[in-house]
């Protein structure tokens, strides 16, 4: 088998991986990213406490020491997870953290109007931060979660130190076989360029999707 | 128990990691700070080909993970260059390289935000565009700059641990020694979790007070 | 309604000093006085926005300020139209007016709509703006989509805090026919207003509000061209002033 053949049918093994980790971690890592940004801003005396915790840790530690902590660490105290899902957490985790902040931001930044309008109607309060502030908060804080998207896009390369068999591992074994680093890094440095790429591309157009006339203008 | 005796003993071996960390930090800030400052200049007085060449710049290092980026200056780039890299040379080099991107667009974002009166004063008086931007936009930029430095440097910090894949002995470096020669591993992460946490800390409180001191001047807040 | 003894304060300051009243069905009534007096204030405590510190509430027989009362309930039961408008950003007119329905009051999509349509008829709202978004509406048209919301929840009495005040002058008067024709057609109303030729024409008694407390209260004519208190002869001069003359 020549250099390239090897590398490309490795790289689809790889691709699938790290599509299968960003598969979980996104859509996940988002929705507990609004939930705790919610719990930041509604939660009351504890909630907001232990959100703000969870936060001052999550985003205090390198992405890096999370993972370490969930796959070796947990191994330590006898929860022995599967390095995929180790690193699935730990990007969760992390991920969520961040964009927790976004999305609390921009509740807050929500004029207290809107909470009196929803409020006389007779709304609940669920329903006011589901039906009212939610929908604004998330068009808000887009543009910081979409950077996150792209965040953990790169970052999942990480997953390598801990043995998931993702995008920068199968560069990793080429080069040990093969050692043609800049063909091989330079491959691997393209494909993470096309994702992010796409991914870009991707976000503009949602972002014009869910864009309301004038939305931006009162802000 | 003879474990933990262990781990206590490498503590202080964790802890001088530190002073790596910190110095990749530094080191890597200054070298974007510079990059930064440039780029930023160019992309917003330089002509279109100088900025179709950052923004090439900026996409492929804000596009690539930092991983991949170690690697391939380390291992193909810098030796095709004819440049044979430490660990640190390198890392310094790519944290530096990676953060001119991201620093780039925080001055550009600030420049911009400076009210377009101060440039016409500026040429009033005689000043090229250069002189101009030089020594009355940009001071009023980096002021205005500094809370998201702050944040470049608390993200610089956690990257820096990446840097432990090409055997940099740094903190994350040294941890994991650790949890190979006592056998735990929870909390030696755990530590060193704190200690990049503290070293943040520490770093913020430097530069709230630069902004804050660099405020009372009477200059426009930032 | 009743209101009785409410008290509110916000840090050292009392902002509501005691304030009673009663409104009857139907009936119309106006607040006036200058700003800081405290009627804003009133008027959420009123719909329990703000959450009084003493006094009592009663709508309808039903105690409001009883903790053991579901307070969400009781506010469908009164429509509450705000000086900033506070339409919903996210929605277009329509659904800010059907979203109470279907949310709060659960009815199914058509019926909602049907309800919605015909209070935004009411307040003059045409077909054509249904489908635009809050930022595409001048203020006067923002203000009416919002009294269509309240009104849309058929409630038993209406609130208006200062529903002009935020308008410029060309737009105030459509807002004050929509009010007026509401009120007209039986819709117990108390309205915070600086327009003195409004509370005249269609109030059934005015309530003149300084420092917190109820200074007069009377016929609008009365209160308005004879009044009996210093602070409110001192408080219509200078309304006098600005505005040049009643009508």
């Amino acid at each position: 088998m020549n250099f390239w053949q090897d590398f490309l049918f490795k790289l689809v093994g790889g691709v699938t991986v790290t599509l299968k980790l960003l598969s979980i971690t996104i859509p996940v890592s988002i929705i507990l990213g609004i939930f705790i940004g919610v719990l930041r801003v509604y939660g009351g005396k504890i909630g907001v406490l232990i959100a703000n915790f969870y936060v001052f840790i999550f985003r205090g530690f390198p992405l890096l020491v999370t993972m370490m902590i969930m796959f070796f660490g947990l191994a330590d105290l006898g929860i022995m997870l599967e390095p995929f899902w180790a690193a699935a957490t730990a990007i969760i985790l992390c991920s969520s953290a961040y964009q927790s902040e976004y999305v609390k931001t921009a509740i807050l930044s929500i004029e207290e109007g809107q909470s009196l309008a929803a409020k006389a109607l007779g709304m609940s309060s669920f329903q006011e931060i589901v039906y009212i502030i939610l929908p604004q908060a998330v068009r808000i804080a887009l543009p910081g979660i979409t950077n996150e998207i792209l965040y953990m896009i790169l970052y999942s390369s990480l997953a390598y130190v801990i043995g998931v068999s993702e995008i920068f591992s199968v560069a990793m074994t080429m080069n040990s076989i093969w050692f043609r680093p800049g063909e091989i890094f330079g491959t691997i440095a393209l494909i993470y360029l096309l994702m992010t790429s796409v991914a870009s591309f991707a976000f503009r157009k949602i972002e014009d999707k869910l864009r309301i006339p004038g939305f931006e203008r009162i802000r | 128990m003879t474990n933990i005796q262990s781990l206590l003993k490498y503590l202080p071996f964790i802890f001088e990691g530190s002073l790596w960390s910190l110095g990749l930090v530094a080191a890597g800030l200054g070298l974007g700070f510079t990059i930064g400052i440039f780029m930023s200049l160019g992309e917003v007085y330089g002509p279109s080909y100088v900025r179709k060449l950052i923004e090439f710049y900026t996409w492929f290092f804000r596009g690539t993970p930092l991983l991949v980026q170690l690697f391939l200056f380390h291992w193909s780039i810098f030796p095709a260059l004819g440049l044979r890299t430490s660990p640190l040379e390198t890392s310094i080099l790519v944290l530096g390289m990676r953060s001119g991107a991201y620093q780039s667009q925080i001055f550009r974002g600030s420049i911009k935000s400076i009210e377009e009166g101060q440039m016409l004063a500026a040429k009033a008086l005689g000043m090229t565009t250069w002189q101009s931007a030089f020594h009355i936009i940009l001071p009023q930029a980096l002021r205005k700059a500094i809370p998201q430095l702050s944040n470049e440097y608390s993200i610089i910090l956690k990257d820096s641990a990446i840097c432990f894949i090409l055997g940099v002995m740094e903190i994350m470096t040294r941890t994991r020694y650790v949890t190979i020669a006592t056998g735990i591993a929870f909390i030696p992460y755990l530590i060193a979790g704190c200690l990049y946490i503290l070293l943040t800390y520490l770093g913020a409180k430097i530069f709230d007070t630069i902004h804050a001191r660099v405020k009372m001047q009477g200059l426009i807040s930032g | 309604m009743k209101v009785e003894n409410l008290r509110k304060r916000f840090g050292d300051e009392e902002v509501l000093k005691g304030i009673s009243f009663d409104v009857m069905r139907g009936e119309v009534k106006a607040i006036m006085g200058p700003s800081g007096a405290g009627k804003s204030t009133l008027l959420k405590c009123i719909d329990l926005l703000v959450k009084p510190d003493e006094g009592r509430i009663w709508l309808e027989g039903v105690e409001l300020t009883d903790p053991t009362v579901d307070v969400n309930k009781q506010r469908r039961k009164i429509g509450f139209v705000f000086q900033e408008f506070n339409l919903f950003h996210h929605l277009t007119a329509i659904e800010n007016v059907m979203i109470g329905l279907r949310k709060v009051k659960k009815l199914p999509k058509d019926k909602a709509r049907e309800l919605a349509e015909k209070a935004l008829l009411r307040v003059h709202i045409d077909e054509s703006l249904w489908n635009k978004y809050p930022a595409q509406l001048s203020g006067g048209q923002k203000q009416r989509v919002a009294i269509a919301r309240a009104l849309a929840m058929e409630p038993s009495i209406m609130l208006y805090d200062e529903p002009t005040s935020a308008l410029d002058p060309q737009l105030t008067g459509e807002v004050l026919q929509v009010i007026k024709e509401l009120a007209d057609s039986g819709m117990t109303s108390i309205i915070v207003t600086h327009e003195v030729g409004f509370a005249l024409e269609v109030a059934d008694e005015l309530m003149i509000m300084v420092g917190g407390r109820i200074i007069e209260r009377g016929r609008p004519a009365e209160v308005v061209y004879s009044p009996e208190s210093e602070s409110t002869k001192a408080f219509f001069r200078k309304v006098l002033r600005v505005e040049g003359t009643t009508r």
